[in-house]
């Protein structure tokens, strides 16, 4: 049961970090594109918050590997 | 005489901090599965040299049932367990007579945060004797070394320090981040040779770390800072009492994403190569080796797209954890110069 659980969490995780960083993607290409020369700013910003996202992902990783070796 | 307190209480502080505990102290599992994954990546209590294991001291300081305090030095895992003081349990040493007080033991990921140290020693220490000799201060900066250092401390002071902590105050943060950048680049460059491990694949590494950045942040933390902590400005008076526990777990929970984004992030890609790499073992067992070998031609291309990505992932992360630092240093550091102005801006943005 716990191994269930820690393969259906780390599936919704990645679909939530998935979302995530792909609107993030998508917002800085399009900035880009707007924008050229803003674009070492923007790439900055982009990398910056999608390790925040990332994070929040990886502590539900880390509490499926708890689920699944406890 | 105070510099020379400083830097020695700050080494002992790096070298009895970065203590990795043994989890695994025996490859040898009683699991009949091909691989054995956790037990590759967790830490050893041998270093791997080329294939042959040679076997770290273990230190142990321990208190016997007559209560005195005991410090026992053996060559050896075997050699300890051999003595008769020690015995094992599920991977941990224990006393037979008494308890454990700290495992002070080295081992392989200890070992690897060394070596990343003291790669970050000798390099900053070669380009400092160039500096001194004039060569880059005077001339311009001669060598592939040298170079290589220049580019990267340029990197951190105008990409990751200076857009992210204010005025002049980020000149004293460059050192620090730098030191912290390169260091987990070299640990983590470190883990990708072969026989090597990986230290930052260690939630200890990562938590001593991100304790460092912890400690920075707060002791360099403004009065505004603590003003935001303790009596957020600019809200009524029943949120100012709800933001203090908010604020409070914030403090703490800026360094644990930090060790933990670090430490998933190497782990996560090493767990990756040695699953996609056991799949021939696997397939080998179950299906004969006709069928490993044809799950070779898969698995040696993946990984080896996995392992480019992996110097990517390295040097990102080292990256990406000195540019946090800085972000929250940089809010640490802030003065509010204007706290009229500040409270009805902060008034404005709520009613908005």
């Amino acid at each position: 049961m716990g191994l269930l659980a820690a393969g259906i969490g780390a599936g919704i995780v990645a679909v939530g970090a998935g979302i995530g960083i792909g609107l993030i993607g998508k917002g800085a290409v399009e900035s880009i594109a707007r924008q050229p020369e803003a674009s070492g700013d923007i790439r900055g910003a982009m990398i910056l918050t999608a390790a925040f996202i990332e994070g929040v992902a990886l502590f539900g990783a880390i509490i499926c590997i708890i689920l699944a070796l406890g | 005489m105070i510099k020379f307190f400083t830097f020695l209480s700050l080494f002992i502080v790096v070298f009895l901090l970065g203590q990795p505990t043994v989890l695994a102290a025996d490859a040898d599992t009683e699991s009949n599965s091909p691989i054995d994954i956790m037990g590759t990546v967790a830490d050893h209590d041998y270093f791997t040299f080329f294939g042959t294991k040679l076997y770290l001291p273990r230190l142990f300081l321990w208190q016997d049932d007559n209560g005195s305090t005991q410090f026992s030095t053996y060559g050896s895992t075997k050699k300890a367990l051999a003595s008769g003081n020690f015995e094992q349990i599920d991977y941990v040493i224990t006393p037979v007579n008494g308890s454990m007080l700290i495992d002070f033991s080295l081992t392989s990921h200890l070992l690897y945060f060394w070596f990343g140290l003291g790669a970050l020693a000798l390099f900053t220490m070669y380009a400092g004797s160039r500096y001194k000799k004039g060569i880059g201060t005077s001339t311009a900066p001669k060598g592939v070394l040298q170079n290589l250092f220049e580019v990267f401390y340029e990197f951190i002071r105008d990409q990751v320090a200076k857009p992210n902590i204010e005025g002049d105050k980020h000149k004293k943060y460059v050192p620090y981040l730098f030191t912290m950048f390169m260091s987990i680049a070299f640990m983590n460059i470190f883990g990708l040779l072969p026989y090597a491990a990986t230290a930052t694949a260690d939630i200890t590494v990562t938590a001593v770390l991100a304790s460092f950045t912890f400690f920075v942040t707060q002791f360099s933390g403004t009065k505004d800072h603590w003003q935001h902590v303790f009596w957020f400005p600019g809200v009524p008076l029943g949120v100012k009492f709800l933001m203090i526990p908010v604020e409070l777990i914030g403090l703490f929970t800026k360094p644990f994403a930090l060790a933990i984004r670090l430490f998933a992030n190497m782990m996560s890609g090493k767990i990756m190569i040695i699953a996609i790499l056991g799949l021939i073992f696997i397939f080998n067992e179950m299906y004969g080796s006709i069928a490993a070998y044809g799950v070779s031609i898969f698995s040696v291309v993946v990984t080896s797209i996995l392992y480019i990505l992996k110097l990517l992932v390295a040097i990102l992360q080292a990256y990406i954890f000195s540019l946090l630092s800085a972000v929250f240093i940089g809010m640490a550091v802030e003065e509010h110069e204007h706290d009229h102005d500040h409270d009805e801006h902060i008034h404005a943005d709520l009613s908005v």
